[in-house]
């Protein structure tokens, strides 16, 4: 794992297309490694597209193109050589609505190893609860690891999937609007584990809640109708916007 | 006002077709339940239960025995899901997740007419064209047997079984499709370590419906399967299941003798085997449903 | 409207049809081994009858006689005499069974081609079927396990082989086929099969052997196909065919089964492959009016 904060993440003048519909124009921007970057921007803007991009989950969808570049410490995502199952070892996915499988706490947790070749048991709990540990999970399951991971409620079966999702030891995780789907108090505890995993993570997510945004990312880019509108430390974009569309965003004269 | 009538018609409507249906199960339970009572003034349970030979025409002594009908029935069930089930699962596995769309558009009606060939039309391709086969591969010189029987059942329960466990896949939430991608799984492994045991509890309860096809099977075992009553050792000796036997001697036994009477307790038989079944994958559907709502 | 009219219009001539020909059709149920000859002879007649009806069909000589005690049908077709039970609820019933001889049957024993046996006596035929003789090398063929194929229990002639030849049960392990012609078609496509079948379907088979039965050992060995041997009883496994009316035949009835013992009917019987009715059953017949 790095320890410098090098740009993790290069999208360079990046485009995408749903048939012929143009979802991301020419986006470019970096994410630093141990850092969190947001992207916000309106419903629609292309932001869960792009943030798809970067583990080429879109791939699975039916005619999709993809131009320009995507770089992960340095190589082109998108190059013929790339092996996705392996890339998605490396850059590991939280999703809006909690899915854990219908499985025991610990086998959730434990798929991730199984299928990447962990056989030896005592590994395999070792990192399951390591991983639980780090999702802040591990107390409140830590008696019950053979219950249904369905039956946690929502917040919890988030942190369970934050979880899995730590097993194989990526070094980016993008998160797709994961508090969307939770209560406030399950959503704090959750923006909570992610301002911690960041010691170790690069994280990437992808939010509508601007105040989250503000309250949890170093960088932010918003994004609107598929165009990089503006990107820059949180901080700043958040209280001197460069462009007068972002500061309307922001104030809330348009959702 | 007159829609509130209106509405209380339809409802007594639906409330009376939904009546007739349990009234019409229950029925039928009842009907078998009063023939088959007076058989045991004559015969005795154990021996109905655990007599091996069903010989009421008998020369010497009269035996009611159907413990080799079970063991028929159970050979060419167990035969027939032995086949139906990996290949069934199997193939709905292979429409739900890899086929391309032509051809899922081409197999599934094929299924679907699989499943409407009469019965007597595949027990007359066992005599014709299975049992030849059989024979010349067993090296024995007929092939009107268990495995005769065993394969054309494979046959008939495969829709019931590619069909329902297809639909069980097809509802397994994208999302564990997209978590287990996420973390790196291959599409082999998604199918077989996520959605399959996702499924688990709709592939199950189709199966044992496509048992219970097996079971009350009648037209097709009779036809192909050698009917011979004596207890059957191999898979290559001709059986006689519960189903041939009603049919076979229904239709002459003089009526209200012990011999009738006989012949409804082994339809209560069945009757009972299969209503379990279809209780047991209903339980399975259920449980497992209320385990993992998602 | 003009679906409605329709509809009525094609119940209507169903319903005339079906009301005319119930009015005259002759039911005849029964016996397998009697259905082929007694279809043919219905044929014959109703070609020569315009006009008469008469449905036959099969089921075994025990659904025959069921059918006839339910008063379901006119000609009960039997390969078999029939029992004290049936006779009991007959007369439980005010049925009064009258029995008539149309044809005379050498109960054949068939094997393969392949089949090196020729010949049995009864008794071997009775032990193979109860399964006490299980491999041809005991009765001088291959060293091979014998594969036995019969009839159902509603069968006349299974019950005449068990009551007139094996005198016992036949072996839990013989095949129970729908008809004769199973019988026929397990026996040429099984090596070591042996079955027993009306000789009407022996005359034009090809692909199985008929043995020769004697009574004894040292006895003369019979062909079911030589008339003489069959009428005499030198073959042993001759019987009548029969068909039971409810009381004395009337009216349609009687004039079919007139036309069954007529000369040219008895010429059909013959082509069929069975035997004319020997002299000795005329007297019966004779007793029933005919």
């Amino acid at each position: 794992m790095e320890l410098s904060k090098d740009p993790k993440i290069v999208i360079q003048d990046f485009d995408f297309y749903y048939g012929n519909n143009h979802a991301v124009k020419k986006v470019s921007f970096d994410a630093l490694g141990r850092e969190v970057t947001s992207i916000i921007g309106p419903s629609g803007c292309g932001k869960s597209t792009l943030l798809r991009c970067l583990n080429r989950m879109n791939d699975l969808i039916p005619e999709t193109k993809a131009q320009g570049k995507i770089l992960i410490d340095g190589q082109d995502i998108y190059e013929a050589s790339v092996d996705v199952v392996e890339l998605r070892k490396k850059v590991g996915m939280v999703f809006q609505k909690p899915n854990p499988f219908p499985k025991t706490i610990f086998d959730n947790v434990a798929y991730g190893l199984r299928i990447n070749g962990y056989q030896e048991k005592s590994e395999i709990i070792r990192r399951v609860e390591q991983s639980l540990r780090d999702s802040a999970l591990w107390e409140e399951v830590k008696d019950r690891l053979t219950d249904n991971g369905l039956s946690l409620s929502g917040g919890q079966q988030q942190r369970l999937c934050v979880a899995r999702a730590l097993a194989i030891q990526p070094e980016i995780v993008l998160m797709d609007e994961p508090a969307s789907a939770l209560d406030p108090i399950a959503s704090a505890k959750l923006e909570e584990l992610i301002v911690r995993l960041k010691e170790k993570y690069t994280i990437v997510i992808v939010t509508h809640n601007m105040q989250q945004a503000a309250r949890i990312s170093d960088k932010t880019a918003f994004l609107m109708q598929g165009e990089l509108v503006e990107f820059g430390a949180t901080k700043d974009l958040f209280t001197k916007p460069t462009r007068k569309i972002t500061e309307e965003y922001i104030t809330g004269r348009f959702g | 006002m007159i829609h509130k009538f209106r509405e209380k018609l339809i409802q007594i409507f639906f409330f009376l077709n939904g009546l007739s249906v349990i009234l019409i199960l229950g029925g039928i339970f009842f009907l078998l339940l009063r023939y088959t009572w007076p058989a045991f003034k004559e015969i005795q349970m154990a021996e109905f239960l655990f007599g091996k030979f069903w010989d009421p025409t008998a020369y010497v002594k009269p035996a009611y025995g159907i413990l080799a009908m079970l063991m028929s029935t159970f050979m060419v069930t167990v035969g027939a899901l032995t086949i139906a089930v990996p290949l069934g699962i199997g193939t709905a596995a292979y429409l739900s997740d890899v086929a391309s769309p032509k051809v899922r558009e081409i197999a599934k009606p094929v299924v679907e007419i699989l499943a409407g060939i009469p019965s007597v039309v595949i027990g007359f391709l066992g005599i014709v064209l299975v049992g030849p086969v059989i024979a010349k591969l067993t090296g024995t010189t007929n092939g009107l047997n268990a495995i005769n029987g065993a394969i054309l059942l494979s046959v008939m329960s495969l829709p019931t079984i590619i069909s329902l466990s297809e639909d069980a896949l097809t509802n397994v939430p994208k999302s564990f499709q997209e978590a287990s991608l996420a973390l790196g799984g291959s599409q082999w492994q998604t199918l077989i370590l996520v959605k399959i045991p996702a499924a688990s509890s709709g592939i199950v309860a189709a199966c044992m419906l496509g048992m219970g096809r097996a079971i009350g099977e009648t037209m097709t075992v009779l036809m192909a399967t050698g009917n011979a009553p004596a207890m059957p050792s191999k898979l290559t000796d001709p059986i006689m299941t519960m189903t041939s036997t009603i049919a076979i001697e229904l239709g002459e036994v003089p009526y209200y003798t012990t011999h009738f009477y006989g012949l409804f307790a082994i339809g209560l038989v069945l009757f009972i085997i299969t209503f379990i079944i279809n209780m047991v994958s209903d339980i399975i559907l259920h449980r497992y449903e209320r385990q993992t709502r998602y | 409207m003009k679906n409605f009219l329709k509809i009525i219009m094609v119940f209507s001539v169903l319903l005339l049809g079906v009301a005319d020909s119930h009015a005259q059709m002759i039911q005849v149920k029964g016996s397998d081994t009697l259905i082929n000859l007694v279809q043919k002879l219905a044929e014959e007649y109703m070609m020569k009858n315009p006009g008469k009806n008469i449905a036959v069909t099969g089921g075994g000589s025990g659904t025959g006689v069921a059918a006839l005690l339910n008063n379901k049908c006119d000609i009960a077709n039997a390969s078999r005499e029939m029992s004290l039970k049936e006779y009991e609820q007959a007369s439980d019933r005010g049925i009064t069974p009258v029995t008539i001889v149309v044809a005379l049957d050498g109960l054949s024993i068939i094997v393969n081609p392949d089949n090196s046996v020729e010949e049995l006596t009864k008794d071997q035929v009775a032990k193979i079927f109860r399964g006490e003789i299980r491999n041809w090398s005991e009765v001088g063929g291959k060293d091979m396990p014998v594969n036995l194929y019969g009839r159902q229990s509603n069968s006349g002639t299974y019950e005449f082989m068990k009551t007139a030849v094996l005198k016992g049960d036949f072996s839990g392990k013989m095949s129970r086929m729908n008809g004769n012609a199973q019988i026929v078609a397990a026996v040429q496509a099984d090596e070591s099969g042996i079955g027993y079948v009306g000789v009407g379907y022996v005359k034009d088979s090809t692909g199985i052997k008929v043995l020769n039965i004697a009574l004894k050992e040292g006895g003369e060995y019979a062909s079911p196909l030589d008339k003489i041997k069959v009428d005499t009883g030198i073959y042993p496994l001759s019987r009548p065919l029969y068909q039971f009316v409810n009381g004395n035949p009337q009216g349609d009835v009687k004039e079919f089964i007139a036309f069954e013992l007529s000369p040219e009917g008895q010429r059909i019987v013959e082509e069929e492959g069975f035997f004319s009715i020997p002299q000795e059953y005329v007297g019966l017949n004779k007793k029933a009016g005919l």
